[in-house]
């Protein structure tokens, strides 16, 4: 194809050219719709297939297999196995514990909460990075020192026992802060900690990347024609943020869900009886010798869903602006010698 | 081929007499044989999944601490070294008999045997006595609450100033006379708990869990690291003096022991399988027990029954518990066989107070499971109040059971939601009156001694509501209740106390404070070396070191 061609395409056609390229990606991020999907669809099996609901109980009822009916918990507290479609979709992966709830159903629940916190975490920790790091960026000065300390506070923080310490003492009492006020049980708990917690991690390079814009002569262009800080912040340099925002979202997304499901693991992110794949785990370890199954369902789903969003991140970086990488460790090397932060390039957490 | 063969046959029989002088050995040292039929002797290597609170017998306030120190403490009287019920008989230790009760149940007058000595070679006087309850009231026990009604312990406490008046005693002739401030029926049983055994008077007030004070039971404790491991070895003044002094106490088998905290469960249960140990004090773990039954009960395991009671308490002072009618309609909802089922058969259901085992209990049930009942109770009830907090530990599967309940409450109609604590701090949550929205929760009880007030005054009666370290989380309050705790707490324990607790039981199961599930058991479990025959569950002591023996 020719140049003239590429050029009437436009930027974000040829993204997407590129993008449909990296065949793993295209895949991965079938992988990821179909993950969705499966989540969504949650109430459909839940109401006509497993016929109960995510916390609903069977620890003393029983489920006809094959014509025979059978305990879903055993007086011992042996919890049915898979029973797949034997039981007209009931109990498909058998049962989740000792209370004899349909781990399918819960599978599917929980990775609605998964994915909700991941996803609802790395909205939270993504605008809030774009904002500090342009501000931060932009202005320099005090405003930047302020914003680049605190974010390096947080940053040099133990960011996964510090979010296990908050978020358990949420769990407990809750959150009172003025007219925020979040019960002990709420999903907001543990979407805020981590959000909070993962700002640093995109506001560092964007802020790198707003020093390195707005010596730009379009900036300074633009504030030349009178455009106000504001103005030049949004209109200016944040679109060409865009492709670094949504590789970094991305990428949130699956460091979200893995740090909910270790906060979930450790009882300090979603609250029983309320189901997540982290949580599950949890239950499933209880009983892995006689049930692996119940802890390498979820695990597998967070497997899954986290490598192919680190796929589908890592090609769209690279669909999106395949000089990156070079123009990330110029930002970076820019930020070093400016002498306001120390090298070295940002990794998630 | 005739020297090859010649050969060969002293190859065969190096080997056999290799093997048999092998087979000689075991995990035990000493041959010598006795005890039981079994092997005397030998080294008894036990697991605890964590180490007790206190290795000294003043502080110690759990199952783990007790069962570690009942073979190495003897208070002034004990409890008989045998399983189940038989075990729940008072016996003399270091008294020659059970107490003259005298002056309307006030006095209580003991004579110390003679001859007895301490591990270190110190002699028993009658005057540690007195020493070993200051030492505990000054060391902030938590058993000083069953001493207190003492003539002076309270001003003692408050004070710290000794000597406390109400204890008199004569070293040369053994004698200790206690007066009480009022009757307590439940004395003699609080005389036979580690709390106050006798003490040498040299010893430290302060904790002394790294290096525990000489005993005069038949072992001694001979190195202590706390949270990790300790060791016993017999003590040299057994023989000599205390065995000739106590004859009806035993002397134990094993040699020495050495006791390993390990901190999972299912390592200690492999462990056990595979002889590295040979006995865990608690439990296996409930997705094990199965397992473990199955393959080894009536040789290496036994189920043993406890005298607990594990229930969901709902705060009646508040609404929407308040209403006797929608905490009868939340007894009616809860189905003990689905808690059975959740604690994996190690719960026997019930549906009262008094767990069976204990003096004056008497099977009923009130409310046998009805949810339809239920529903139509609270529907009749209209609460005003249907936001409610449901407590419970993260300890499996006490969590699963506080799941449990919010899913029952939930089904009844209730907005609920479910707090989760870390059973480290959980008591001490629930039991601070400044704790918000202390609805309903988990809670168990196990006695202190085979005593029926035990699990009616401290849970049950109105004094008992404390602004923290509460223990009646029901907060039930009731005058005529009360009334009949504290009467039937002053008398001695007889046919017509037992049937007054057994109607007290079924009066309070009425207002329906608790919604009682059921009674834990425990198990031991040994590995295939020791005698699971001889070993002794007592339900106050548990395991007795000196009933293990090797085959």
């Amino acid at each position: 194809m020719s140049e003239e061609a590429n050029a009437e395409r436009g930027p974000w056609a040829l993204a997407l050219r590129r993008f449909l390229r990296n065949r793993l990606a295209v895949a991965f991020l079938g992988v990821f719709i179909l993950i969705v999907v499966f989540v969504l669809a949650a109430p459909l099996w839940a109401d006509h297939v497993a016929h109960t609901g995510p916390n609903q109980e069977h620890t003393v009822d029983t489920v006809t297999v094959d014509g025979e009916k059978k305990d879903v918990v055993t007086p011992e507290g042996k919890p049915i196995g898979p029973q797949w479609f034997n039981a007209g979709g009931e109990f498909f992966l058998g049962a989740d514990s000792r209370l004899g709830r349909d781990e399918m159903v819960r599978l599917m629940y929980g990775g609605r909460t998964s994915l909700l916190v991941g996803i609802s975490a790395a909205v939270i920790a993504t605008l809030l990075a774009v904002v500090l790091g342009l501000m931060a960026g932009y202005f320099g000065g005090w405003v930047d020192s302020v914003i680049a300390r605190t974010l390096d506070t947080i940053w040099s923080l133990p960011v996964f026992l510090i979010g296990l310490s908050v978020g358990i003492a949420l769990a407990v009492g809750g959150l009172k802060l003025g007219p925020l006020e979040l019960s002990s049980g709420s999903l907001w708990n543990p979407i805020l900690i981590i959000s909070i917690f993962t700002v640093p991690y995109i506001a560092r390079p964007i802020r790198g990347e707003v020093l390195s814009f707005s010596k730009k002569e379009f900036v300074e262009a633009a504030i030349a024609q009178g455009a106000g800080p504001l103005r030049v912040m949004f209109t200016e340099i944040l679109p060409n943020l865009a492709s670094t925002i949504i590789v970094f979202f991305t990428l949130m997304i699956a460091n979200s869900m893995l740090f909910e499901a270790g906060l979930s693991f450790l009882g300090a992110g979603v609250q029983p009886p309320n189901s997540s794949w982290g949580t599950m785990i949890t239950v499933g370890v209880d009983l892995l010798r006689i049930q692996p199954l119940l802890a390498i369902a979820p695990g597998f789903m967070i497997m899954l869903t986290v490598l192919a969003l680190n796929i589908v991140g890592d090609a769209l970086r690279d669909a999106l602006d395949p000089r990156g990488k070079a123009r990330m460790d110029a930002a970076l090397q820019f930020e070093a010698q400016s002498g306001t932060v120390s090298e070295g390039k940002p990794a998630l957490p | 081929m005739k020297k090859l063969g010649a050969v060969f046959a002293v190859l065969v029989l190096a080997a056999v007499a290799a093997v048999g002088l092998a087979s000689c050995g075991s995990s035990s040292d000493d041959t010598s044989g006795g005890g039981g039929g079994g092997q005397k002797g030998g080294t008894l290597n036990g697991t605890y999944a964590s180490f007790p609170d206190y290795m000294d017998p003043a502080l110690s306030y759990t199952a783990e601490g007790w069962t570690a120190m009942a073979d190495v403490y003897t208070p002034l009287l004990t409890y008989k070294h045998a399983n189940g019920e038989e075990g729940s008989e008072v016996i003399p230790g270091l008294a020659k008999e059970l107490p003259k009760i005298s002056n309307g149940g006030k006095t209580y007058t003991l004579f110390l045997r003679p001859g007895l000595k301490y591990s270190d070679g110190t002699a028993v006087k009658a005057s540690d006595f007195p020493f070993a309850v200051e030492r505990m009231i000054e060391l902030n026990s938590g058993g000083s609450p069953f001493y207190l009604s003492i003539e002076g312990a309270e001003k003692f406490a408050e004070t710290k100033q000794g000597p406390i008046p109400g204890i008199k005693t004569d070293d040369k002739t053994g004698e200790i006379v206690i007066n009480l401030e009022k009757p307590r029926g439940t004395f003699t049983n609080e005389l036979g708990l580690m709390f106050v055994a006798p003490l040498p008077q040299d010893t430290p007030i302060e904790d002394l869990s790294a290096d525990p004070p000489p005993g005069t039971g038949p072992y001694m404790i001979t190195k202590s690291q706390p949270g990790k491991a300790w060791e016993y070895e017999r003590n040299p003044y057994w023989a000599k003096a205390n065995g000739k002094a106590m004859p009806d106490l035993p002397e134990g088998v094993v040699d020495s022991a050495t006791m390993t905290v390990i901190r999972n469960p299912e390592t200690q249960v492999d462990d056990i399988e595979q002889g590295t140990y040979d006995w865990m004090q608690n439990p296996p773990p409930s997705s094990r027990y199965a397992e473990v039954k199955e393959n080894f009960e009536g040789t290496q395991f036994r189920v043993e029954p406890t005298i607990s009671t594990y229930y969901f308490w709902m705060n009646s002072q508040e609404a929407p518990f308040d209403d006797v009618k929608v905490r009868q309609a939340v007894n009616y909802a809860i189905d003990a066989k689905a808690l059975e089922r959740i604690y994996a058969g190690q719960i026997a259901g019930t549906h009262q107070i008094l767990p069976p085992g204990m003096p004056g209990y008497e099977q009923f049930d009130l409310y046998p499971t009805d949810k339809a009942k239920a529903k139509e109770m609270i529907k009749e009830a209209n609460p005003s109040d249907m936001d409610i907090t449901v407590w419970t530990d993260t300890e499996s599967p006490n969590n699963e059971a506080g799941e449990y309940l919010n899913e029952v409450l939930k089904e009844l109609g209730f907005n609920t939601t479910l707090k989760i604590l870390n059973a480290d701090n959980y008591f001490t949550v629930i039991g601070n009156a400044t704790t918000p929205n202390l609805d309903a929760g988990w809670s168990d009880w196990f006695q202190d001694y085979p005593h029926p007030n035990d699990f009616f005054q401290p849970l049950l009666a109105g004094e008992s509501i404390l602004p923290t370290n509460n223990g009646n989380f029901a907060k039930f309050d009731d005058p005529a209740v009360n009334k009949k705790i504290t009467e039937l707490g002053e008398e001695q324990l007889g046919p017509e106390q037992e049937d007054a607790y057994k109607e007290l039981d079924e009066e309070i199961m009425e207002q329906a404070p608790w919604a009682p599930y059921g009674t834990r058991t425990l198990s031991t479990f040994v590995a295939d070396s020791i005698d699971l025959e001889s070993v002794i569950f007592n339900p106050t002591f548990g395991h007795y070191l000196s009933s293990f023996e090797f085959k």
